[in-house]
């Protein structure tokens, strides 16, 4: 028996591998872009290579289902909830007191979930939190993990128009799936801030007439210094309540642009990388895109999280 | 100057410039996250998940200025 080394093979394999590696780099490097343009044709196989990366932003339609165009992207994101589904009514239809394997994954990250809701909202808010937060993170997670796997923008079908065009293509990358999932996190802000304080208190943060009225009666009854100060006082107030408003609203943008842009930045990213040294350097971007897939999904769902907190926090205490 | 010439100056200038912002205030989030760290070590999970918070939302104008930059190379 070969003697293993540190690394849990045998010495002899590494050094196989690595050769392996290097010669498809030397070759991959000829036959792509860059070395065509320093060594110019060098008469290898025209399979080695990988077309021109063409990245259109709006998606395409791939067929019509009763008139509502089904574009590429929903048919991953189909792809993504069947997948979630099915692990979930795996687990739940038999579930037992000693987990096996896929119980424990899904025990471990709702686990992990739950305890990060908690630790940002506290017990009770991160327990009537957690629904809505994961779903968000888990949609996301799986959209941009599952959109990495091989079939992702590349089997080609005859689409709607009659072109061809891909069959799947990564959910997050249109920028109808980032809008929805914000504004539902919208909805969602303002439906808990209303349910735990009330419509009119929970309205009041944004119009903020509480001083300015105050302000003008003290002016009517003669007290001309105190309702002057309480009417610039006023005006500060409505002005602040305005800018609340206005903060609130552009949320959904920015929630937007951010998931769509990391999505769409690492899918072109990951397309010219396979162009340029087609079959060996996407692999460590590869690794990059799981990390950012995962750390877009946490952040999401945590800012979803903190917004939630902050429409529940009463605000009462800092009138004078 | 033709289109084709001006269309890839003004891609690069966008990502080039917005990016100095983002990773400046990013560089600046880390040193303070870093000086409350070494201060309190056991206070390690609430600054950590604030500081990946508050990095997320810098970075958030970065991305806004690379979506530019590629609506102009690519799509314009």
């Amino acid at each position: 028996m070969p003697k293993r080394g540190r690394l849990g093979v045998p010495f002899s394999v590494i050094v196989g591998a690595s050769l392996v590696l290097l010669a498809l780099f030397v070759v991959s490097f000829l036959a792509g872009p860059v070395g065509r343009s320093i060594f110019g044709d060098l008469g290898l196989p025209s399979w080695l290579g990988v077309p021109r990366p063409d990245p259109r932003l709006p998606a395409d339609t791939v067929f019509h289902l009763f008139g509502f165009p089904v574009t590429n992207s929903i048919i991953a994101t189909w792809l993504t909830i069947i997948v979630l589904v099915g692990v979930s009514y795996a687990v739940a239809h038999r579930i037992r007191l000693i987990p096996g394997r896929l119980q424990s994954l899904l025990e471990f990250a709702l686990g992990w979930l739950l305890n990060f809701c908690q630790e940002v909202a506290g017990e009770k808010n991160g327990r009537r939190f957690f629904p809505v937060v994961t779903t968000i993170f888990l949609f996301v997670i799986m959209n941009a993990w599952l959109s990495l796997l091989p079939g992702f923008g590349s089997i080609l079908v005859t689409g709607a128009e009659g072109k061809a065009v891909h069959l799947l293509r990564g959910a997050n990358t249109d920028i109808n799936t980032p809008l929805a999932l914000a504004l539902i996190s919208f909805v969602f802000v303002e439906y808990f801030g209303i349910r735990s304080l009330g419509l009119f208190h929970y309205l009041s943060k944004f119009v903020n007439v509480g001083q300015f009225s105050r302000g003008a009666g003290q002016l009517f009854r003669g007290k001309f210094r105190a309702g002057i100060s309480g009417l610039f006082t006023g005006i500060i107030d409505i002005f602040v309540g305005f800018l609340e408003t206005l903060s609130e609203l552009v949320r959904i943008v920015s929630f937007t642009f951010r998931l769509f842009g990391n999505m769409t930045a690492g899918e072109i990213l990951l397309l010219i990388a396979a162009f340029l040294v087609p079959w060996v350097l996407a692999l460590p971007f590869y690794g990059l895109e799981l990390l950012v897939g995962f750390v877009q999904a946490l952040i999401f769902g945590g800012l979803t999280l903190v917004f939630f907190t902050i429409a529940v926090m009463s605000h009462k205490a800092e009138t004078a | 100057m033709e289109l084709e010439g001006i269309k890839l100056l003004a891609a690069g200038l966008c990502m080039g410039l917005g990016a100095l912002g983002p990773g400046i205030g990013i560089g600046i989030l880390a040193y303070g996250a870093m000086q409350a760290l070494g201060r309190n070590p056991e206070a390690r999970g609430p600054i950590m998940t604030n500081m990946i918070l508050a990095i997320a939302f810098a970075e958030a104008i970065g991305i806004y200025a690379l979506i530019v930059a590629i609506l102009i190379a690519m799509v314009v």
